[in-house]
């Protein structure tokens, strides 16, 4: 018997914590995987039914006109769980059928009946495009879910065309919620028994080290736990899924038996299926594991709860007891409450940038890992999940050389090569940015020199102006044969240059413009940065004999510094993003040669439509910058306290 | 560097001067050239064929054939342009106010307190910048519009601009801070000063130049931006002057004449601003206030 | 209070709750804003069920506010777009509602029959066509007295007419942008894909590039580097006698040039005149939008007869509606005229999602081709090759 006072209190309540968290998270993913399981069940029942009905009513409107159609139906009727059945035929946008109908059939839909004739359209062309393309990538059934209700729509073809639909609701027996109100009341209970415990955990005085052994019992006993936990959990799963698998196969049988005894009633000429066409995916593929009278051929795939879910129910649940255990909920807190002030300064900056950068951010995590393209938004992110394989596709890739009929070239769609030309682009950009304005704020703060302010209010203009009209223009300025540059060069007897021809000097375009967009802000800080330091420096430096060099060296560089890193952190990071002047100048010519990462990704996102690999390209740029950043900060010492 | 400079030297600093800024307003010019040309093209130097060198002189030098000023008229009576600068005006200035002062709380707390995640925070601010926004316009969209309610509104925008322009003024003055000396206050806690009024009244006061640059900067922030702009507002009311611009992009003709001329327009008050900061960077600045 | 007074009263609150607003979003400034509105403005006045309002946009943020805003709801009811994009937003959902079920075959009938199929997505219609651009022959009169109908004439006149060593051109059009060259590339039964499958090495797509070339290389009636400033700037300074271009070129003629307009020739080696890609714009219905029986008597009208033809006669649009070619004042225009007998001789630019894919690496191919560094065969094939791969990822069956 372990004793409980040998566990020490934050332990105890750490324990508490991490065992009601991986519990409840696994008893979630049990639930979740049982509401599939049901839902995939229901779904295959419904679609069985709706695409029996729709077999024999291809059949009937084939031989007789859809005379027979209402006989036919009506067995169908009987299903309790049936709420309605519609039948529609797309030319002349004809209701054939309708249980609910009180006028005669058929009859051309109302127009508040416009969205079902829309969904029966929407699988005549999803199927068309299916051949078209030679894939299955649409969906040829439809099926929606509202609460306690399923719709089907199967659709009606006639050779290789979707004519018609059949449309069904039925009812849907409710799943459960995942906690009963027996659990309610007891993670209540555990709830204010923490509550009690917490409170007095954080009155507590900091215990002197940390107490791993009561930690590692706790450990021990939240693993035993969990195992325990799980084993029955597996059971329970167990169980229902066999009923909902069985569920299925009675269905397909009991609409097999009737559409023989239909067929034998009415007297007509049609076969049973000789292979299963009822029990399909949404592309209208044979689920497999029945055959064509519903017998089980080969068994039910069994999904239940994944390993890796259950690793990760332990992990949270352990870091949990980590973090209450060994006392650095206690600390936190403290933390918290003796630096009241900083925080409360900094807060409202923070909480702005949690709002509208963050958010996306993770929104982009997210997206990196899924298959996410323009044909499958409406898909949940763990039905498009596949892990890392974007990453490996854009960082494994070193097909960075093709040999061609003309020898080695160089494959400019490779991410190593575009990395290559985005860093070139960086560092000399940001390096004619940086010494430019320094240089000019140097001579603008040089004592006694006469038009300052208006060699000023001129070399802001660069960056006054909207950047649009003026990359617009240096693009000009490069043109072939209208540019000023080689109108220029043909002045002094050159030859005109093709600028957008060759990789290197595209290349240079973009850094012109850019650098002549970026200088006026580096000389703004800079003259900022210079009003921090003292003239008083100078005149001792002077009368220690410093030459000019040296006052520049070791007075004002080091004081600019503290304006100087960060702005060329920052221009370093929008540099490397630097959308337009790319897009507008050179626009990645030749050959896309002189594109840089992130006009990469633009037009991976908007161009390809494909999200997900977009987002991945986005998360390798912001991991790049994020490395770049963390030397930087941590050579140049820039984030520390002046105190 | 300070200290007197010889005759010769100013002069040649002068030359060096008229030489670059020549240069660097050269492109500049032509948005004047084009926007005074009364014509659309955005075509720059044309020339006969066999052109002499005279020719080639007067293609490349920006002036217009027949100066007008059509296309100021037209940019001004065809669209609401004037409330369009207004509402630009108020969209910057909010944006400017905002950041700038929540950057100068967050700053002095970076500067001034030794806490538990100074450095993380301060990277965060930094990190924020560096997951390209490019990709981002749909999330933000639904963030602001949809959860917020603040489509169709100027504090949507204010609270995207500012979120832009905060983590570089953070940094900025962050470091300025740093630069003042911290005797003053220590000395006014003595006094037995708060820390609001040590901020308000001795801080930021002292703080002026890198406040100048970082307002200008915020400014800048919101008042050319073009896309967010136009995908939050629902009624032409509100448009921003970059909207407005836009509008003479069209998808076969673009009517650079006009585009030009409001965007001379749209660069005035950024001018002005900046001479209005000008105020703060003059040179030689010394108060007791900045440590030695 | 009197009676006049209260049912006063009520007139307005009943009125507060008849009328219902359908927002329209569109990107057309000057002349075209004016007409619209104008357009819309009668509209108002013909019914009182609901109150039409526009929005303007500019052109670069419409499809992006499009994108960001309809799915979520808080989208226009009605916007104005050409065909581009109509495939991208059907694929990616919540965007565009589809009109098969509204569209009478009165209504079908009255469109002219590319401007339609330009609207028509996997066989259903998500548009109403309002309005086309294409390319045309624009000639300088002074120079050509009657313009050329097939290509022999046509190459025999320019190059009569062509001086290289004066930069002067018989011909001069943006062959190198694949727009331009689409209409050669129809005229030999090519395109840039068949059955949504990408054809851009098609033997047909080949040999129009080869008929390019012959012009452009044996014929030398062509400049070189044809950027739309150089096309603009030659015919101008009358150095070109022809030029192949649209509506939005007329703009840019010079008031001393005396021009013409004529169709665009028949090309004798592909036995077919030059088929020029239509771009259409459309009025689209929002799929959120709760007004869609509304708003679609609403761009019925705008595309009527009436609507359209107002865009006709004050901001020159080339209506999509076919019945506005029979009165008199817009027959017997001659520019409108030649635009309405080039659309016989057109094709729709294709309005699938993956057209954005094919232009960069088409560009490419195109710039390597002028350059010479590659035959039309090596060039086409490299393209087609990062067309299908792109395709390839996209369209993975899920």
């Amino acid at each position: 018997m372990i004793r409980i006072q040998s566990l020490s209190l934050p332990n105890l309540v750490g324990l508490l914590l991490a065992a009601l968290l991986a519990l409840g998270l696994i008893r979630w993913f049990g639930n979740q995987t049982l509401k599939a399981d049901q839902h995939a069940a229901q779904v295959r029942r419904a679609v069985i039914s709706a695409q029996a009905l729709a077999e024999g009513v291809e059949g009937l409107l084939d031989q007789d006109q859809g005379e027979h159609l209402a006989d036919w139906i009506t067995p169908w009727l009987q299903k309790p769980e049936l709420e309605q059945v519609r039948i529609l035929r797309l030319s002349g946008a004809q209701l054939l059928y309708d249980n609910r109908e009180t006028a005669s059939l058929p009859r051309r839909l109302n127009k508040d009946e416009k969205d079902f004739f829309d969904q029966a359209n929407r699988l005549k062309s999803a199927r068309q495009s299916n051949i078209d393309e030679g894939l299955k990538r649409k969906d040829e059934i439809e099926i929606s879910v509202l609460p306690h209700q399923l719709q089907v729509c199967a659709p009606l073809v006639r050779e290789d065309k979707v004519v018609g639909c059949v449309w069904a609701r039925l009812n849907t027996v409710p799943a459960n919620p995942w906690l009963s109100t027996l659990q309610v009341v007891f993670y209540a209970l555990v709830a204010a028994l923490l509550f009690g415990l917490l409170h007095g955990l954080l009155g507590q005085p900091k215990s002197a080290g940390k107490a791993w052994k009561p930690f590692g019992l706790a450990s021990a006993l939240l693993l035993v736990l969990v195992g325990v936990f799980v084993v029955l959990n597996q059971a329970a799963l167990n169980s229902q899924r066999q009923k909902a698998s069985d569920s299925v196969h009675q269905t397909y049988q009991s609409e097999y038996d009737q559409f023989v005894q239909g067929v034998a009633q009415l007297g007509l000429a049609l076969d049973p299926p000789a292979e299963n066409r009822w029990d399909v995916d949404s592309v209208l593929r044979p689920i497999g594991t029945l055959d064509a009278q519903g017998h089980l051929v080969s068994p039910e795939l069994s999904s239940g709860l994944s390993f890796r879910n259950l690793v990760l129910c332990f992990v949270a649940g352990w870091l949990i007891l980590i973090f209450v255990g060994l006392g650095y909920a206690q600390r936190l807190v403290r933390t918290l409450r003796e630096n009241r002030e900083a925080y409360l300064f900094v807060s409202p900056a923070i909480l702005a940038m949690l709002v509208l950068v963050f958010f996306p951010f993770l929104f982009g995590v997210l997206l990196s890992f899924t298959d996410s393209t323009i044909y499958n938004t409406d898909k949940a992110p763990s039905e498009i999940w596949i892990g890392l394989q974007n990453f490996k596709e854009i960082l494994f890739d070193f097909d960075i050389m093709t040999r061609t009929s003309d020898g080695m070239v160089i494959n400019f769609d490779n991410f190593y090569w575009t990395l290559g030309v985005t860093i070139a682009w960086t560092v000399i950009n940001v390096f004619f940015g940086v010494t430019t304005g320094l240089i000019l704020a140097l001579i603008l703060n040089t004592k006694n020199f006469a038009f300052k302010r208006i060699y000023r209010v001129f070399l802001i203009l660069p960056w006054a102006i909207p950047n649009y009209i003026t990359a617009l223009i240096w693009k000009g300025m490069f043109h072939r044969q209208f540019g000023v540059i080689n109108q220029v060069i043909q002045m002094f007897g050159g030859e005109p240059v093709a600028w957008f021809d060759g990789v290197f000097s595209s290349f240079m375009t973009g850094v012109m413009t850019n650098s002549w967009l970026s200088f006026p802000f580096m000389m703004v800080m800079c003259l900022g940065g210079l009003q921090a330091i003292s003239s008083d420096m100078y005149e001792a430096a002077r009368l220690d004999g410093a030459s000019r060099w040296q006052q520049f060296r070791f007075i004002t560089l080091p004081s600019l510094k503290i304006v100087l890193i960060p702005a060329i952190i920052i221009s370093v990071v929008w540099t490397f993003n630097m959308f337009n002047i790319i897009f507008l100048v050179s626009a990645g010519e030749p050959g896309g040669a002189t594109e840089i990462l992130i006009t990469k990704a633009y037009r991976i996102a908007f161009e390809q439509y494909r999200y997900g690999y977009a987002a991945a390209y986005s998360m390798v740029i912001f991991f790049i910058l994020l490395v770049y950043g963390y030397f930087q900060v941590k050579v140049s010492k820039a984030t520390e306290a002046h105190v | 560097m300070s200290g007197e400079l010889s005759k010769k030297a100013h002069l040649g600093l002068h030359l060096f001067m008229l030489v670059f800024t020549f240069l660097a307003t050269y492109p500049v010019f032509w948005v004047f050239a084009i926007a005074f040309s009364g014509k659309q093209t955005l075509l720059l130097a044309d020339v006969n064929e066999n052109p002499t060198f005279l020719d080639r002189l007067r293609a490349v030098f920006p002036w217009p054939e027949h100066p007008s000023f059509q296309s100021f008229i037209d940019v001004l009576s065809d669209q609401p342009f004037a409330r369009w600068m207004l509402n630009s005006l108020i969209v910057a200035g909010l944006t400017t106010v905002v950041s700038v002062f929540l950057a100068c709380t967050a700053a002095y707390a970076f500067s001034r307190f030794k806490f538990p995640g100074q450095r993380a925070g301060l990277m965060a601010f930094m990190v924020s910048q560096m997951f390209p926004g490019t990709l981002m316009m749909v999330p933000l969209y639904i963030i602001v519009v949809k959860y917020l309610g603040l489509g169709n509104t100027w504090w949507g925008l204010v609270l995207v601009y500012t979120t832009t322009a905060i983590p570089f003024c953070v940094w900025m003055l962050k470091g300025y801070f740093d630069t003042i000396s911290i005797e003053i206050e220590e000395s006014a806690i003595l006094d037995g000063a708060s820390r609001a009024a040590i901020f308000f009244q001795i801080v930021l006061p002292l703080a002026k130049p890198a406040i100048a640059v970082t307002a200008l900067f915020a400014f800048m922030t919101g008042w050319n931006e073009f896309i967010l702009a136009s995908i939050f507002m629902e009624q032409e009311t509100l448009y921003t002057a970059p909207v407005g611009l836009r509008f003479f992009v069209g998808k076969y003709s673009q009517l650079w004449g006009y585009f030009a001329a409001g965007s001379i327009l749209v660069s005035i008050p950024v001018v002005v601003m900046f001479m209005f900061t000008q105020k703060f960077l003059v040179s030689g600045l010394t108060s007791g206030g900045i440590k030695g | 209070m009197n009676w006049t007074r209260l049912s006063l009263f009520f007139c307005l609150v009943g009125s507060l709750f008849a009328q219902d607003k359908l927002v329209v979003w569109h990107a057309y400034r000057g002349a075209e804003r004016i007409a619209f509105e104008k357009l819309v403005d009668q509209y108002n006045q013909t019914q009182p069920a609901i109150t039409v309002s526009t929005l303007a946009v500019p052109y670069d943020a419409l499809a992006d506010k499009i994108t960001a805003a309809v799915p979520r709801g808080k989208g226009p009811d009605v916007f104005i777009f050409a065909q581009d994009r109509l495939g991208g937003w059907v694929e990616s959902g919540q965007t565009v509602e589809p009109l098969d079920f509204f569209l009478e075959d009165e209504t079908r009938e009255s469109f002219l029959p590319v401007t339609l199929q330009a609207m028509t997505y996997k066989d259903s219609v998500y548009g109403l066509p309002f309005n086309y651009k294409m390319i045309v022959m624009i000639y300088n009169k002074k120079l050509i007295q009657k313009p050329p109908t097939t290509s022999t004439e046509l190459v025999t006149v320019a190059q009569q007419l062509t001086k290289p060593d004066a930069g002067q051109f018989g011909l001069a059009y943006s062959f190198n942008d694949f727009f331009y060259h689409a209409a050669l590339m129809n005229a030999f039964g090519g395109g840039v894909f068949s059955q949504s499958k990408p054809s851009l090495n098609s033997k047909p797509n080949i040999e129009a590039l080869n008929y390019l070339m012959k012009w452009f290389r044996q014929d030398k009636i062509l400049p070189e580097d044809p950027s739309v400033a150089l096309i603009t700037s030659l015919f101008n300074e009358g150095k070109a006698a022809m030029v192949f271009s649209g509506p939005w070129f007329l703009g840019e003629i010079e008031s001393g040039i005396d021009y013409g307009l004529a169709p665009l020739p028949y090309i004798e080696e592909a036995k077919s005149p030059m088929k020029p890609w239509v771009t259409v714009e459309g009025m689209f219905i929002t799929a959120p939008s709760k007004h869609k029986e509304e708003a679609y008597a609403f761009i019925q009208y705008a595309t009527s007869k009436t609507g359209a033809g107002l865009m006709a006669r004050e901001a020159f649009q080339l209506p999509a509606n076919a019945a506005i070619y029979q009165e008199k004042d817009i027959a017997e225009n001659p520019t409108l005229s030649v635009f309405r007998k080039q659309l016989d001789a057109s094709v729709a630019m294709p309005n699938l999602a993956e057209m954005t894919m094919m232009w960069s690496p088409a560009t490419t191919a195109m710039n390597t081709l002028c350059r010479g560094t590659d035959t039309p065969q090596e060039a086409m094939d490299a393209a087609q090759a990062k067309l299908v791969e792109a395709i390839g990822k996209l369209r993975k069956a899920q």
